[in-house]
This record gives C-alpha cells, sequence and structure tokens, in this order.
C-alpha cells in the first residue's frame, strides 16, 4: 500500500524488534536498504491510520462501514512478546540469528487460518500486518515480475501497450 | 436568474425549470437546456457539494492506503433504502463513483419482444436514440473504438481515440480471436487526450471509486462549468419531499423542499416553482418522490393513474469466471481498463432467448501471494518470494458477462412505512424479481454463459479456476418506465407524465428493460433525446451548442 503521507515516521520504544522482524519476514533479495525502506513504509502506514474514518462504499452496496480499532497497541504487544520469547532462551529478539527470529514467528502464526495475506489493517499478528503491507506495495509486484508495472500509480497511458521492462539490478 | 421571495414561513424560488437531482442525467440535461434554450434553470439537490478536484488526490492516498472512502460526506444518513445499490446523495450523484464505462445497448435491446418474443420493446428504437448516443459521448467525453459495424453500429466517431490496449488485454485479444470472438477496447469516459479542459487518462487505477487527477468524467465538472458561467442555478443541501399539483388541473405547481443547512434539527422549508418540472433522481429516489407526493387528490401518488410507478424495476445479472492461461501477464498494467464485444448481444436466430455482453480484463486472481505453501507451511523471506514468482508465471483472465433479466410488473419499490428519514417520510424499499419468463430462462442463460467460458479456456489451453453468478441486479432502472400506453407506463417515450403535462422524469428511471451492459451511456442518451421535449416550450439561445467536453478542444 502507498503510504499516505510523506513525513518520517517517528521511531517508536520497539523500532528495533520491528526492524528485527522486517529482516527475518521479509525477503533478503531486498538487501539491508530496501528491507528498512519497507519498515519504514510500514511505521508511516501505522502512523497515519485513522481508526473509525468511513470505509469506502463503492457500487454495490448501500452500507456505510467504518475502519476497524486501532491495532497498533496489539501489534506493539506482540513485538514485545517476541522479545520476551527470544530472552526465555537467551539474548533479545534483534540479537537472535536470522532463522531462530523466523523460528518464533512462524510459531507466532502457526494458528492463523487459511492462506492467503490479509488485508493489515485486519492482520491479527504484527508479523502478518508487515508481510500484508509489503506484499500489497506496487513494488513488491513489480520485484515479483522483475518488472517496471509500476501498479496504481500515474504513468503515461500509451506505454501500457509496452512490455514492461525489466527492473534491472538498480531497480532492485 | 431566478426569483427568490418569502411567502408566509416559506421561501419561494422561482424559475422556468426546475431539476430535482444533480447526478449524470440531470448535469446532460441542464447542460443541453442552459446552452440551447433561452430558460432559467434551478437545480435543486438533496446532498452537500462533493470532494473538489484538487483534493482527490489525497483522499485517493487515503482509501489506496486505508480503505478510507475518499468522498467525505456524500449520503444523508437515514436515507437509504433496502436493495439500494449505493450510498451517493451528493453533487454529482452516483456518477461520482463510477468506473466511467460507456457501451451503447445494441439495436437488439430496445426491440426484444419483436425480434425474439420475450420481455417488451422500448417505445424508441436504437437508431432514434443514435444522435443522442452521439450527443452523450461527445458531453462527458468517450474514448472508444469502432468495433466491427455488422456488431456495432454507429452514424458518427467518437470524439476521443480509444483507450489502447495494454500489454496483458494484446495478449488476451489474441486468445479471444483464436476463441472465434471479435473483441476491441471498451469505450470509457476517460480521456485518452487532454478534452474537457481535463487530463490524459495515466492508469491511476482506482477510477472507481475515485480518478485523482479528472482523467475520468464525473457531474461536477459539468456543475462547476454551468455555476461558474451563471448559467444555472444549483441549491445543494435541500431535499425535495413532495410534488404538489395545482387546484383545478394536472400541472405540478411547486416541489416541497428543506434546506438542510437551515432552521436546526427540522430545516428550513423552501418552495420551487416553475413551468416545468423535471425529476432526475436517479432510479430509486424518482419513483420515490412520485410516491411520496401521494395527497388526497392522489392517494397513490402523482404520475400514477396506471399504478406503474415503482413497477418494473430492472437490471442485469451477471456471470463470471476466473480464467488461468499460459500467458505471462503483468497484473497492475490498467486493471480496470477492459476488452468488450457485442457479438453475443446481437444473434442472428435463436432457438431459446440467451442475449448477453462480454468483458475480459487482466486478473491478480489465483496469483497473489501467499502465506503457505502447497505443504501448508508458513511462507517467510524469500521463500514467500519464491512462491509468489512461481505461481505468477502464468496468467489469469477475469470474464464477465452480463444478461438481461426480463422484469416482473412486481419488481418494485415501494414506500417503506417502517423506515423513516428525519423528516417522517417512509424510505423506499427495492425489491427485484425475475418474470416468470425470465425465471424460466434463467438456468439456460447462466449454463450457456458458463460453457461459453469453457469453450474459450479451452482455445487458449487454460483452466477455469472459479465461476458463478452474481445475484444482485447491476446498473438498476426503472421505476417510471415510459411507453406509448398511458395505461401500463408512467411517461411517454419524452419522459413526460402521461398525467400531467409539466412533469418530466427523464433517465435511469424510465428504461424499460435493463439491456446487457453498462447502462449509463443509454440512461443519458435517452434523457437528451428527452431533453429536447423539455425545452421545446422555451426559445432557441444564442449559445454554442457543443457540450462540455468540446468546449475546450
Amino acid at each position: 500500500m502507498a503510504a499516505a503521507t510523506a513525513s518520517p515516521p517517528r521511531r517508536p520504544p520497539n523500532a528495533t524488534i520491528l526492524d528485527a522482524l522486517g529482516d527475518a519476514v521479509l525477503p533478503a533479495e531486498l538487501g539491508a536498504d530496501g528491507v528498512s525502506r519497507a519498515v519504514v513504509e510500514f511505521q508511516r502506514w501505522m502512523d497515519g491510520y485513522r481508526p473509525g474514518a468511513e470505509a469506502n462504499h463503492g457500487y454495490g452496496t448501500g452500507k456505510i462501514e467504518h475502519l476497524p480499532a486501532d491495532p497498533r497497541p496489539r501489534w506493539r504487544s506482540q513485538l514485545a512478546a517476541l522479545d520476551a520469547d527470544a530472552r526465555r532462551n537467551g539474548p533479545s529478539f534483534s540479537a537472535l540469528p536470522r532463522d531462530r527470529r523466523q523460528a518464533l514467528v512462524r510459531a507466532a502464526l502457526q494458528n492463523e487460518r487459511g492462506d492467503a495475506l490479509p488485508n493489515p489493517l485486519l492482520a491479527r499478528h504484527v508479523a502478518l500486518a508487515l508481510l500484508a503491507h509489503f506484499y500489497d506495495s506496487p513494488a513488491a509486484t513489480d520485484l515479483c515480475y522483475d518488472a517496471q508495472i509500476g501498479r496504481q500509480q500515474c504513468r503515461p497511458l500509451a506505454a501500457q501497450r509496452q512490455q514492461p521492462v525489466a527492473l534491472g539490478r538498480k531497480g532492485r | 436568474m431566478t426569483f427568490v421571495s418569502h411567502q408566509g414561513r416559506a421561501e419561494v424560488i422561482e424559475s422556468d425549470i426546475c431539476i430535482i437531482g444533480s447526478g449524470i442525467t440531470a448535469a446532460v440535461i441542464a447542460e443541453k437546456l442552459a446552452e440551447e434554450r433561452e430558460t432559467r434553470i434551478v437545480v435543486v439537490e438533496a446532498g452537500d457539494d462533493t470532494v473538489p478536484l484538487a483534493d482527490r488526490a489525497a483522499h485517493r492516498g487515503r482509501f489506496v492506503a486505508y480503505g478510507e472512502s475518499p468522498w467525505g460526506r456524500d449520503h444523508i444518513d437515514g436515507m437509504t433504502a433496502d436493495g439500494i445499490q449505493s450510498r451517493s446523495m451528493q453533487v454529482g450523484g452516483l456518477a461520482m463513483h463510477w468506473g466511467g464505462v460507456t457501451p451503447r445497448f445494441s439495436p437488439e435491446d430496445f426491440r426484444v419482444k419483436s425480434l425474439f418474443g420475450v420481455g417488451h420493446d422500448w417505445p424508441v428504437t436504437y437508431e432514434e436514440l443514435d444522435p443522442f448516443y452521439d450527443e452523450a459521448e461527445r458531453r462527458i467525453g468517450v474514448a472508444g473504438e469502432q468495433g466491427p459495424p455488422e456488431l456495432d453500429p454507429r452514424s458518427g466517431p467518437f470524439p476521443m481515440p480509444p483507450l489502447p490496449l495494454t500489454y496483458n488485454l494484446d495478449l488476451l485479444k489474441r486468445w479471444t480471436d483464436s476463441a472465434g470472438i471479435a473483441m476491441w477496447s471498451q469505450p470509457s469516459a476517460k480521456n485518452s487526450v487532454a478534452y474537457g479542459g481535463r487530463a490524459v487518462c495515466c492508469r491511476n487505477d482506482t477510477c472507481a471509486p475515485v480518478c485523482p487527477v479528472g482523467a475520468k468524467y464525473s457531474p461536477d465538472f459539468t456543475w462547476n462549468a454551468l455555476r461558474a458561467s451563471r448559467r444555472v442555478e444549483l441549491v445543494p443541501r435541500t431535499l425535495v419531499r413532495r410534488l404538489v399539483v395545482e387546484d383545478g388541473s394536472n400541472r405540478i405547481a411547486r416541489a416541497e423542499a428543506v434546506r438542510r443547512d437551515r432552521g436546526g434539527a427540522n430545516g428550513s422549508r423552501v418552495d420551487f416553482r416553475a413551468r416545468t418540472f423535471v425529476v432526475a433522481a436517479g432510479y430509486a429516489w424518482s419513483p420515490h418522490l412520485l410516491l411520496l407526493s401521494r395527497s388526497e387528490r392522489f392517494p397513490n401518488g402523482i404520475a400514477n393513474r396506471s399504478g406503474m410507478v415503482g413497477k418494473y424495476m430492472t437490471g442485469h445479472r451477471n456471470v463470471f469466471a476466473f480464467v488461468k492461461l499460459p500467458l505471462r501477464l503483468y497484473p497492475g498494467m490498467n486493471e480496470q481498463h477492459s476488452l468488450v464485444t457485442k457479438q453475443f448481444m446481437r444473434p442472428a436466430k435463436l432457438d431459446r432467448y440467451v442475449r448477453h455482453d462480454l468483458r475480459v480484463w487482466e486478473s491478480n486472481v489465483g496469483r497473489r501471494p501467499r502465506l503457505r505453501g502447497d505443504d501448508g507451511a508458513v511462507l517467510l523471506g524469500d521463500e514467500l518470494m519464491a512462491d509468489w514468482r512461481r505461481r505468477s508465471a502464468e496468467g489469469t483472465a477475469r470474464v464477465r458477462a452480463y444478461y438481461d433479466v426480463i422484469p416482473d410488473r412486481e419488481s418494485a419499490l415501494t414506500l417503506n412505512e417502517s423506515a423513516k428519514n428525519a423528516y417522517g417520510d417512509p424510505q423506499p424499499k427495492l425489491t427485484f424479481r425475475d418474470s416468470p419468463e425470465s425465471l424460466a430462462l434463467r438456468a439456460h442463460t447462466e449454463e450457456s454463459i458458463k460453457a461459453l467460458f469453457q469453450r474459450m479456456a479451452r482455445a487458449g489451453n487454460g483452466e477455469i479456476l472459479r465461476s458463478g453468478v452474481d445475484d444482485f441486479q447491476d446498473h438498476p432502472a426503472g421505476g417510471c418506465r415510459m411507453g406509448d400506453d398511458p395505461a401500463s407506463s408512467v411517461v411517454d417515450s419524452h419522459g413526460r407524465a402521461h398525467d400531467h403535462e409539466n412533469l418530466f422524469v427523464v433517465g435511469a428511471p424510465t428504461s424499460v428493460s435493463g439491456g446487457c451492459a453498462n447502462a449509463t451511456l443509454t440512461f443519458l442518451a435517452v434523457a437528451l433525446r428527452q431533453a429536447a421535449e423539455i425545452g421545446r416550450e422555451w426559445g432557441i439561445g444564442n449559445r454554442e451548442s457543443k457540450g462540455t467536453g468540446n468546449r475546450d478542444q
């Protein structure tokens, strides 16, 4: 999802844990900078959320619905829980090697039903929210297809005739 | 332009023509009348002004990021209905949210009884509407491709070149060609070139619900121009509650309304007096207003001597499928643009009636990233991306066919006495119902379409991932159907009420049937033909008659 504002996100108390979570669940091929960028975008997206705002009510329904309650307190608790789980047997979550962080996340997500990535606002776990937010981004689609598609971004109309060009190393 | 006075406690606004509603139909007829006739026009809209174009990019950003409504206060608490298609009561109406898809009906849609022995003919033919289709396309700005003339008859060119096919759609067109189906670029009210002072489409791909650059037509552009030129007075936040018939005649004397933004919770009473009243409030609120206007003299509402107000609500149903194809597609190039054909709307000979449109889009169904692999294990890091890449090597097409539902007389809008708005007026209740002959055809129709989808999949060495039927009736219309016989219709083909010489109902509610394609352009063509009759009473003005779309060309 695109960020709604461009202001730099504030660093929450558990930012280090979130960074470590991003490194554990996002593709390593993003590189350290790419992972960091994705985590910053996720933090910015969380900061911009307005719980209870009126949801889009597009064609096909007369219902007026509102966005869900603020998930951030729950997600903060889950970050703290990941850290607490790590500390039970050793160092902090951030200090664990990647495979052990992934093992903790897998355990936390083991009971998630279905295989679809949810709307990030509805994610029951912060790791799932971070994954869903990243994989819903135009950058993730471009990476998957190795192509400059630029989904939902302003692009020249005439260029849609051509096959999207490959990202190339620089684009990644 | 208009005369405002206070008679007793009521504010009175006088004009020549009072148009009730400010949706897309109201916009094009107000523009036409203002350009072609010397007349004072007042437009009354229950809702607020809409979000200005300058704010839409920011609103879209929040829609994309969080799913927030991009349209602010676009509805009124308590003003809704069971069975309504959407909530959009604002300046510009439902077409502030629309997708901008503008096919024409085919000639057969207007003559199904004569040609196929089912349903009802319209009292107007495609050939009669053709110049008004042209005019509608010009006024709102339609980018379109001329299909094969035998499938896509039209007398004039589109005002804009077509939206180009995407790389994906080009591949999909080769696929449909191989299945023996001629498809072309879907006509759309989206700018393929600068038009009407508005920008070219830049594929933001959120046409519905919001175009952030104004490349998609929406009625606020017409209202902005008309208000700026002072050719039309638009009165927002004012709900018309009833039309009152003159004592001793059948003419409408006034529209009684309430200004919602004045006078506290009860609002402030305002009456609109005019020589001609035009109800342009869409498929739900138009028949609703006529029914609400009941009185001792007209206990069943006005324009309702036939008992047909609110009857024959109509629309079309759709059958859809997602087809897996061995094609490398790139979802996201322009997901809302599609291929279209009228091949199945124009059958030469039928053993049993079935007609439908057909559209094809790119899709990411079956190609989305997922949390679990085939073995059920949670995927993280590079595994998840690798799984997504593997499943994206092939493509998915979305296919959909609208088929016409022949409405039952009791497919109806009625007053719901148990649900009232803030002013005590009962709200509408809509119950869509197939006629018995339509019910009898339903399984045959849907199976025929699914068989077509199977044939298409085979032609592309693909397979159906899933298919289904959306049970609701899309692009709803009717409720004030037009006809030559006052015993079985509400208005004549020019929208004039059989019972009241100075009352017109225009656009969607006058439709006889829902056809089998997106219907907005047809509503506009019908309404522009009706506007020609509405304007006949006034002198021809000296203003240019080119439409909003051409003014800045």
